[in-house]
């Protein structure tokens, strides 16, 4: 019992990483980021190809995911930073897309469809394998602090402000000298190093990682959770992450309740549900269950 | 030491399609003046203002601001380099405070830098006090202090019209386009404003160029008006003057907008 | 590669590209009208191509499945637009779009519960491909391919030639104004939307007898559709066919250079191209993009 609970309190902390980076990127900053897989996987792949391939110890391939995925926003910022919206969303739904396109066909590098296996555990070499998802678990924990207190520190500082502000009026930014794109390029890449972390966690915690794991699907659980959760504020991106995963587990439960429900059955029913939930709430409570403070 | 610089346009046009918006308009104001523009609705006066800040490109012309000349430059550039700007729709930051709000104007705020923020916090901090203290001066005198800390979301029309031209005062310009500020405010605070207007151009050197159709506060407070009508200037010259001009009544008269 | 390999890709091309041509056309009618991209288009095409499947399956006729899928197309989207986008039409874009990634996620997965996940074939008839010296084509992409202008055709017919079509032109052009001048706009979003369905049914079908039919079909289709009519110009019919063309065929020519996995990714770069260069699409007048 005690490995469930410890599976989805690490899911949950990786939820809440990929929370926290898109409602700095939404929430806080009003960029419709369809992408997030992209920037997830590129951190999954990243680590673990540095650590089996290249022999890196975890401690650099981490902070080397972080960054990877930080220096792949920075060419989406050039492009797509000065249009509107929902080109933005169609941009970043493409990134992710072309990153698994990617990620299948450069197969001497990332194996492909196959995948890579084995990806080493961390603390791997002190202890027994429970120790190792405990420690993974404490790490993970660790770093979702130093993000939160980072993220606590920028929103509240004039960075924060002029961030908001531009999700409010970006006009009105411009006209007061200011240049929207630098802190939306920012910002994007800042929520991608979050993201590209969380890629790292998941990927050394699975220690099996295939492309089909970094579909949109994923982006789309999160922005519910984000919504659910309430936009613009960072406990909203805790409480938004745990209520995803009670939904992702509440299926796996059903499954088990209800006789003859297959694997892909369970797939198209829960994606079902993330639908029916983003359309119920976008129109009912687009402000998340408590409450938001920004744009929604 | 030369003479107060300038905004010059010369021939600024914009059309959308056959519709012609903004035709040949050319004038000079002195960038330590206060000029006024009036003109019946549609006339082109707000789509003047974008073009001069930069946020529509014109069809043709020139502007001129300062030593500056504005071809390509961007409405940030042309913001930094001294020209501020209001909105005839208020553009508030509505889920910031009223403060907040204010406290965005000033440029070049260390704490917008990630690297300051995070490397130097005394010195944010003390840009912070500086700024916020400012920011509390204004709300004192705008009269929003009872709406301080609330959201501008949630602000009558009249109150964010004010935060409007607090804002854009914050940032300290050289040169103010005012878009019709009187809009929906007290009438008891429309004396206040224009006398506060009168300080900061006397004190500061600060010009402005104002959109009005209060007719009479306008005209108490500028030196010389402008009469844009279907996106052309018809008249310029002081208040008492242009009004009486033929053509200037006709536009009034017969524009029965 | 010879004369004759270039012009049988340049033949795939342009019938993939008209089949395409049919999704961006309704996402580009649907962004004029409702003001949105509407992320589960691919989805009213999968939808479409499973009831001709089902249509094809009870009666065997070819018409009866293109009648089918076209119904089938056409009630996803009006139930989509009833049910989901109606209540929220006048909210922000990014509203629109979750709701329609939501809408495009529960059609999925309801196929996905009722069909299964194995890619069904039409039972179609066997062919032999037509040959002139090294060109081949079958007579069944030109059947297809004829059935395509046919239906491109019909709605551009509605679009310039009758009253609906010039209130649907002018509610895209300026909906304040088309609403001053009286358009009713509820009958011209119901049209719109029909038709936008019945032109997704179609392209469903005709993809699904081209090749098969499986839930996730639709969403594989989205981004190039998206790409063809940000090309052409979003809100503009005719920017969305002629992109769509343009990218069939330029996507299967770069085929031996680029492999199949990457052919995708030829649609996104040119997308992003034109979005720095010419960001109102090929055929619009400049508008706010930035």
């Amino acid at each position: 019992m005690d490995t469930y609970l410890l599976t989805i309190a690490v899911i949950v902390g990786i939820y809440v990483l990929l929370s926290l980076s898109l409602d700095l990127q939404y929430g806080f900053t009003g960029l419709i980021n369809f992408g997030l897989a992209g920037f997830f996987a590129v951190g999954a792949y990243t680590s673990a190809l540095l650590t089996m391939r290249a022999g890196l110890s975890p401690l650099l391939s981490f902070p080397a995911a972080a960054i990877l995925a930080a220096l792949l926003a920075w060419p989406i910022g050039r492009v797509a930073l000065r249009l509107r919206d929902d080109y933005l969303a169609i941009v970043t739904l493409g990134f992710s897309e072309i990153v698994r396109l990617v990620l299948v066909q450069e197969q001497w590098l990332t194996e492909g469809v196959r995948g890579i296996a084995g990806v080493p555990r961390l603390g791997a070499g002190w202890g027994n394998p429970r120790f190792s998802e405990f420690f993974l678990l404490g790490m993970l924990v660790l770093c979702i602090v130093l993000v939160i207190l980072f993220l606590r520190r920028l929103t509240a500082s004039p960075y924060g402000r002029t961030i908001q502000a531009i999700r409010d009026d970006e006009t009105a930014v411009r006209v007061l000298g200011k240049e929207p794109a630098v802190f939306k390029t920012q910002i994007l890449m800042l929520g991608g190093a979050i993201a590209g972390l969380a890629g790292a966690f998941y990927a050394h915690y699975m220690t099996y990682i295939v492309p089909d794991l970094f579909v949109p699907l994923v982006t789309f659980y999160i922005w519910m959770a984000i919504i659910m959760g309430g936009v613009a504020r960072l406990s909203g991106a805790i409480v938004g992450a745990v209520i995803l995963v009670f939904f992702t587990e509440g299926v796996r439960f059903l499954r088990g309740v209800i006789p003859g429900v297959s694997d892909a059955h369970m797939g198209s029913l829960q994606l079902g549900i993330v639908g029916l939930v983003l359309i119920l709430f976008m129109r009912w409570r687009p402000q998340g269950v408590f409450g938001s403070r920004g744009a929604t | 030491m030369s003479g107060a610089t300038q905004m010059s346009t010369r021939d600024i046009s914009l059309s959308y399609g056959d519709f012609k918006v903004l035709q040949g308009v050319s004038f000079d104001v002195s960038l330590n003046g206060l000029h006024g523009m009036i003109g019946p609705n549609g006339a082109g006066k707000s789509t003047l203002f974008s073009v001069l800040s930069g946020l529509m490109k014109p069809d043709g012309g020139e502007i001129h601001f300062g030593d500056n000349s504005f071809g390509h430059t961007s409405p940030a550039r042309r913001a930094q380099l001294g020209l501020g700007r209001t909105f005839q729709i208020p553009r508030e930051f509505k889920h910031l405070t009223v403060r907040q709000n204010l406290m965005v104007g000033p440029r070049k705020q260390p704490g917008e830098s990630l690297v300051e923020l995070f490397l130097m916090p005394a010195k944010v901090r003390r840009f912070e006090e500086e700024v916020m203290a400012r920011a509390d001066q204004l709300i004192d005198f705008l009269k929003l202090r009872a709406v301080a800390d609330k959201p501008a979301g949630g602000l009558s029309g009249g109150q964010k019209k004010l935060l409007e031209l607090g804002r854009a005062l914050m940032s300290e310009p050289s040169f103010i386009l005012l878009d019709e500020p009187y809009a929906g405010v007290n009438p008891v605070l429309i004396e206040e404003i224009s006398e506060r207007i009168r300080e900061i151009n006397k004190e500061r050197g600060i010009g402005f160029l104002i959109i009005e159709h209060n007719l009479m506060a306008l005209n108490r407070l500028v030196t010389d008006l402008y009469v844009l009508d279907t996106g052309k200037l018809i008249a310029h010259g002081e208040p008492g003057a242009v009004l009486e001009h033929p053509q200037v009544r006709a536009a009034y008269m017969g524009a029965a907008a | 590669m010879n004369y004759a390999d270039f012009i049988n890709l340049a033949i795939n091309g342009l019938v993939e590209g008209l089949v395409m041509a049919l999704p961006a056309l309704a996402l580009t009618l649907i962004y004029g009208l409702a003001r949105f991209p509407n992320a589960a288009t691919g989805d009213f095409v999968a939808v479409g191509g499973f009831g001709g499947f089902a249509a094809h399956q009870l009666t065997g006729s070819l018409i009866i499945a293109g009648l089918g899928g076209a119904a089938a197309g056409a009630a996803a989207a009006l139930l989509a637009y009833w049910l989901a986008f109606r209540p929220v039409i006048r909210r922000s874009v990014i509203t629109l779009m979750l709701t329609s990634i939501g809408v495009g996620f529960v059609y999925r997965s309801a196929l996905g519960l009722a069909f299964g996940h194995e890619p069904k074939a039409f039972d179609m008839p066997l062919q032999r491909a037509m040959r002139f010296g090294d060109v081949s084509i079958l007579p069944a992409d030109i059947s297809l391919a004829a059935l395509t202008i046919a239906v491109l055709v019909a709605v551009f017919a509605i679009l310039f030639w009758t009253p609906l079509g010039r209130s649907l032109r002018a509610i895209a052009d300026d909906p304040d104004l088309a609403r001053v001048s009286g358009i009713r706009k509820e009958r011209s979003m119901l049209a719109m939307w029909t038709m936008a369905g019945v032109v997704c049914g179609i392209a469903g079908t005709v993809s699904g007898m081209r090749t098969v039919v499986y839930p996730d079909s639709g969403w594989n289709l989205l981004l190039p559709a998206f790409a063809a009519a940000v090309i052409g110009g979003l809100g503009n019919p005719v920017g969305a066919v002629i992109g769509a063309i343009l990218l069939g065929v330029l996507q299967e020519l770069a085929t031996p250079f680029t492999g199949f996995v990457y052919k995708i990714a030829i649609g996104y770069v040119v997308m992003v191209i034109v979005l720095l260069v010419r960001p109102q699409g090929l055929f619009n007048r400049v508008q706010q993009v930035r």
